[in-house]
């Protein structure tokens, strides 16, 4: 690691004030980020440690969509009952992420301010058509959250508070695992709402998680597995790396969608 | 840069030293309280070595700030057994020859532990699954199932 | 050489194959044990090497200057500071550990610092300059046998290697006998296949890690993590051009080897900064330096051609081996090429292996040394022509399985051996029986480990108050304190907690080989008791002089000195512990030893079965049942003999299904770290069921051989063949990751269409 100071803030106004510093980063369950410094990738002059500050943590209603701030580790998601009760999809997606040592660290913030193309809590976010609140006080849509691999809606030094996330009649989340990090080799999740149907699909594609469209409208028509029939994304665009070839994360997508549907029953 | 004061709370002795900032709680652990029972196998939270728990929960020590570790609990394979006393679960390890180069014993046993006060009552699957963070190249994992369902068993008695 | 027949009768034992707790334990599940990085030393410094970038370098010159000059820096180290040996195993040893003129391959280490601090020496390493010129590289094995490919190194191929391929070839070997041509002119059917195979790791999770003192008139200190402390003697010492006796090796607990930890690839080096610094030195390897610049497998492509008549007899079988073993000459693939047809009773047989250097690092042993893929492909050959027949592939090997007496494709006669045991016992076995759901295939395959004696040396001490220690000199890899204690224990007859066994340092035992060819509890177990039946001689001396008779009158029995007979006179019998307290009385201190250079390791044989589901749709692969049968020859401590058997077996499920080196175009190992070096967890596997087999070894006096390689050859086959019937598609590139069987199973199906 490149050396730096680190401050550790114990409110929001006083993290807000801590990334002011250009140079700054958050730290948060550091489960990427500390990997990321030690192989010197990256070269913050003052890393801002967010695990001090309890209003951006813990799981709530809100109008009806299950609330979750950012700062709440993956296996308090998993284990939370109201989540379990509301979206069993989330809570089932959120056990399922790394290992138990990742799930103890790593939070919905971080996953998400990072956007890594293979993560999993992006596919939810999006599936489900998820808020995205920040320390600037904006709320932003998933549509417009998330802006191709490692690239956010969020401006300099903005920080995740809480996500909202409305609840849909059914869901499922569905990934081939990278067998190594157990990250989404390709992973889709498939939300159904009164009158829509929502599909996200993470690990595949070089501009990360995205929205597919053709499946959408085929499962507003007919939600079943066999709808997706013929629905087929092509290999443009799509990841090409040591686990997989951009062909077969296309061929993932489709097999993993069929499978979410009709484990969402 | 300068260097951190951390006091923590280690298998329930008050400690501190000081650390710089970009040290992890393993270097700390290791170099400046000399527990070298956590070992690092990967530097990278993939391969479990270094597992401890941290306010209870479980964590690679090599992805977590000494500065973290300020005002917290930490419980590391040292303070597993009380006194002379094995712990279940490390009397099963070696009744059930559980470990063979031994490397990644004390990860697995924090690990295990952990898991068990969540779940006492583990099914095989969920001990393998809740394992899936720790390497162990040796034993291919059978004897340890073994001894972590035996423990588990042995502790629901209890 | 004639063997020296050890085993008569079948005896009862009583602590050998009983299930004692290992005398190791408590220190390794409360943390206490001190493996290679948990020792320190007043006044160490942190050593760090300097590694290149590049496959294939020339390297210009290196400027060391800046670095020297930079705060906390002790000392500064490159090939400059070395003088390379005359012995060319050693100078390869040296040149591996240190680049001298050129860069290898990506991750060669080309100079190294020792400072006050991690964060001092790694700005060290950044002011280091290498001025490289990038040469072209090679890293596949068919390519760098090519004419045409480029050299890594010239003027090291062996003469028999003849025309037409690349200098990279350094060596070539055959064996067999018979006629093969007769042969497959006489089969029913011929199948040949090419595979090929990928390198794989160790995967030890304990890095290499070493801590070297120097002092200044010349004697050293080094404490590290390996197989062999004698074995980092002589190479050290032999690179820093000093005295054995002068370089005392103490190993630490050693955190899995497997092979990889029978070289050095730090020790020098640490030496060399800690006799330039004047201070103590530690080096640990980063995970990612191990896996580019330890010692990993080779690589192989391979052709196999094997005949069989119509009722399942083998007319002939031929194998080619083609292995790269990284930037050296290496001689894997000779064993390779020996091991292939092991299983079988041939009248027809040839091997040929060829070895080609790559851009890659130095290849070490990992279990069973060249052994698992060339079985692999023979193995998959015969199952598929089982297939193709319709037969079954247990009674196949039955049919045609070695036994005593059978001639060897490579050369021996094999005594009693397990093999036919191992198989009738597999075809007993209710997991042979069970039913299969769609989607899913049953593999088998046989495995074959020459196992190894060597040079042993063990001490046997009779302390006063009736305990025994006993000194050995071989790393405890996997349980073998408990293993030789218990052999110890039985030879004396003394219960095992009397006895304590010590793994000891080179300066207080002589030469002993390596923890490797699954010598061990074999030929360290045959020296303790050699070493154990001095010592029981010596006792009945002493108790003859108490009782004034004839020391040839008394003999040993359950632990005890007794008169040998009514005419030797009428003495109640002294225990071990009463002979011992009396012994300054007697003549002094009693002890054992017993030096020796092992024969007759007996050779090892395994059959595994396992049962895996193929998912049709995404090419993974889930195993869902397998079983181990070894021969043992005697299992000492049965715990740890199932332990061998279930650990070579997940780690030869790594190697089948997901392990493997992948390097870019550019020559630079893309993978190197367990996120994407994928080892099995817990959550990928099943339990690994074992049954034990026990064809005694006649080179043992208890029968015991080997078990610790065996296990690591069958699963790539026994995998690949259930794999194959899954899928309904030959599979015959290791590893059979999702993809490769995604598109296998694509390739097939509009064939299978057209049908």
């Amino acid at each position: 690691m490149y050396a730096f100071d680190y401050a550790r803030p114990a409110s929001l106004a006083e993290a807000i004030e801590a990334m002011k510093d250009e140079d700054a980063k958050a730290l948060a369950g550091g489960q990427t980020l500390i990997p990321t410094l030690k192989q010197r990738l990256a070269s913050p002059t003052t890393l801002v440690d967010l695990n001090g500050i309890a209003e951006i943590k813990g799981i709530c209603l809100k109008d009806g969509m299950v609330a979750i701030g950012a700062g709440t580790r993956h296996a308090e998601v998993a284990d939370s009952a109201d989540v379990q009760r509301l979206i069993p999809a989330l809570a089932h997606l959120a056990a399922h992420i790394g290992d138990p040592q990742v799930r103890n660290r790593g939070t919905l913030g971080g996953s998400l301010a990072n956007n890594d193309p293979s993560a999993c809590y992006p596919a939810a976010v999006l599936g489900l058509g998820a808020t995205v609140h920040t320390s600037a006080g904006r709320a932003i849509a998933a549509d417009d959250y998330f802006q191709g691999m490692f690239e956010t809606a969020l401006g300099e030094g903005e920080l995740i508070t809480s996500v909202d996330f409305p609840v849909p009649e059914k869901a499922a989340y569905m990934k081939f695992v990278q067998p190594a990090s157990r990250f989404a080799l390709t992973g889709v999740f498939v939300a159904k709402f009164l009158g829509a149907v929502r599909v996200a699909v993470t690990g595949a594609s070089e501009s990360g998680v995205f929205r597919w469209p053709e499946a959408e409208k085929a499962l507003s028509a007919n939600f079943s597995a066999g709808a997706l029939d013929g629905v087929a994304l092509g290999a443009d665009g799509m990841i090409g790396d040591l686990h997989g070839t951009p062909e077969y994360r296309a061929h993932l997508a489709g097999v993993m969608a069929r499978r979410a549907v009709t484990a969402a029953g | 840069m300068s260097r951190i004061h951390v006091t923590t709370s280690v298998n329930g002795d008050e400690v501190d030293f000081l650390c710089e900032p970009d040290e992890t709680l393993l270097d700390a652990l290791r170099n400046r309280l000399g527990l070298t029972g956590s070992k690092e196998g990967c530097g990278t939270g993939d391969c479990g070595a270094c597992s401890v728990t941290l306010d209870g929960r479980l964590v690679c020590s090599c992805l977590v700030l000494a500065a973290e570790a300020e005002g917290r609990e930490i419980a590391t394979i040292e303070g597993m057994a009380e006194g002379e006393a094995l712990h279940p679960l490390q009397k099963k390890f070696i009744e059930h020859a559980a470990l063979q180069c031994g490397v990644c014993t004390p990860g697995i046993l924090v690990a295990t532990k952990a898991l068990l006060e969540k779940n006492p009552d583990p099914s095989e699957t969920e001990v393998r699954y809740w394992l899936a963070g720790n390497l162990c190249r040796c034993t291919g994992y059978d004897k340890i199932i073994r001894a972590v369902m035996d423990a588990a068993a042995e502790l629901r008695r209890a | 050489m004639a063997l020296d027949k050890q085993t008569t009768a079948k005896r009862e034992f009583k602590v050998v194959g009983t299930r004692p707790l290992r005398p190791d334990g408590v220190d390794k599940v409360t943390g206490k044990a001190l493996y290679g990085a948990d020792l320190t030393a007043p006044g160490m410094l942190v050593g760090k090497i300097l590694r290149s970038p590049h496959p294939h370098a020339r390297i210009r010159s290196i400027d060391t200057s800046a670095a020297e000059a930079a705060p906390g820096v002790k000392a500064v180290i490159t090939h400059a500071d070395f003088t390379l040996p005359d012995d060319e195993d050693m100078r390869d040893i040296l040149v591996n550990c240190m680049a001298f003129n050129k860069a290898l391959y990506d991750g060669h280490a080309v100079a190294a610092v020792a400072a006050i601090s991690e964060a001092a020496a790694k700005a060290a390493l950044k002011l280091i300059k290498v001025d490289y010129e990038v040469l072209p590289h090679v890293t596949d094995v068919d390519e760098a046998m090519k004419p045409d490919a480029p050299v890594i190194e010239r003027g090291r191929q062996a003469e028999t290697v003849g025309e037409g391929f690349s200098e990279n070839v350094t060596s070539y070997c055959e064996f067999g006998h018979g006629d093969i041509e007769a042969g497959f002119t006489r089969a029913d059917h011929v199948i040949e296949r090419s595979f090929k195979t990928e390198a794989t790791h160790q995967g030890y999770i304990e890095p290499h890690a070493c801590l070297a003192t120097f002092t200044t008139d010349g004697k050293a200190d080094l404490w590290c993590c390996t197989q062999g402390q004698y074995m980092v003697r002589r190479v050290c010492s032999a690179i820093m051009d000093m005295e054995a006796s002068q370089l005392r090796v103490t190993p630490s607990e050693i955190g899995g080897g497997f092979g990889g930890k029978t070289t050095v690839f730090i020790e020098p080096v640490a030496l060399m900064l800690a006799k330039k610094s004047g201070r103590p030195v530690k080096i640990v390897m980063s995970r990612s330096d191990v896996l580019r610049a330890s010692g990993p497998t080779c690589s192989s492509s391979m052709d196999v051609r094997i005949g069989m008549t119509k009722d399942g007899r083998i007319t002939a079988g031929h194998a080619k081996l083609r292995y790269q073993g990284g930037a050296f000459p290496c001689g894997t693939v000779e064993m390779g090429a020996m091991a292939a047809f092991a299983a079988y009773d041939l009248e027809a047989v040839r091997t040929q292996g060829w070895n080609a250097m790559t851009n890659r690092p130095k290849q070490a042993a990992y279990r069973a040394p060249g052994a698992p893929m060339a079985i692999y492909a023979v193995e998959s050959v015969v199952d598929e022509l089982c297939q193709h027949l319709g037969l079954d592939p247990l009674d196949v090997r039955l049919k045609n399985a070695a036994k005593a007496g059978t001639k060897a494709s490579y050369g021996v006669t094999f005594t009693d051996i397990g093999l036919s045991a191992c198989l009738a016992a597999a075809k007993a076995h209710p997991h042979y029986a069970a039913p299969l759901g769609p989607g899913q295939g049953r593999g088998v395959s046989c495995g074959f480990w020459f196992n190894f004696g060597g040079d042993t040396c063990v001490t046997l001490n009779v302390n006063m108050d009736g305990t025994v220690s006993v000194t050995e000199g071989n790393p405890d890899i996997g349980g073998s304190r408990a293993s030789i204690g218990m052999m110890a224990a039985e030879e004396l007859g003394v219960p095992f907690d009397k006895v304590r066994t010590q793994v000891v340092d080179t300066a207080s035992l002589g030469y002993n080989e390596v923890t490797d060819g699954s010598r061990v509890t074999f030929a360290v177990g045959l020296a303790t008791i050699k070493a154990a039946q001095a010592a029981k001689a010596e006792m009945c001396r002493r108790a003859a002089m108490i009782w004034g008779i004839d020391a040839e009158a008394v003999t040993w029995e359950d632990g005890c000195a007794k008169p040998s007979g009514p005419n030797a006179g009428d003495f109640p019998p002294m225990t071990l512990a009463e002979i011992a307290a009396v012994s300054s009385q007697t003549g002094g201190p009693i002890a054992g030893h017993h030096e020796v250079n092992a024969d007759g390791a007996g050779v090892s044989f395994g059959v595994h079965l396992v049962d895996v589901e193929v998912d049709p749709e995404t090419g993974a692969t889930k195993v869902l049942r397998y079983t181990v049968f070894q021969d043992a020859g005697k299992a000492v401590h049965p715990d740890y003999v199932e332990g061998q058997m279930q650990g070579g077996a997940v780690q030869g499920i790594g190697w089948a299904l997901n392990e493997e080196y992948i390097y870019g175009e550019d020559g630079r190992l893309q993978n190197a770290g367990f996120l994407d070096y994928r080892v099995p967890v817990a959550s990928d596997l099943p339990m690994i069921d074992t049954v034990i087999l026990e064809i005694p070894n006649p080179g043992h006096p208890y029968g015991v051989r080997g078990v610790g390689e065996t296990s690591i050859v069958p699963p790539l086959a026994a995998i690949a063949n259930a794999v194959s019937r899954a899928a309904g598609v030959r599979l015959t590139e290791l590893p059979m990751s999702p993809p490769r069987i995604l598109a296998a199973l694509d390739a097939a199906r509009p064939k299978a269409a057209a049908e």
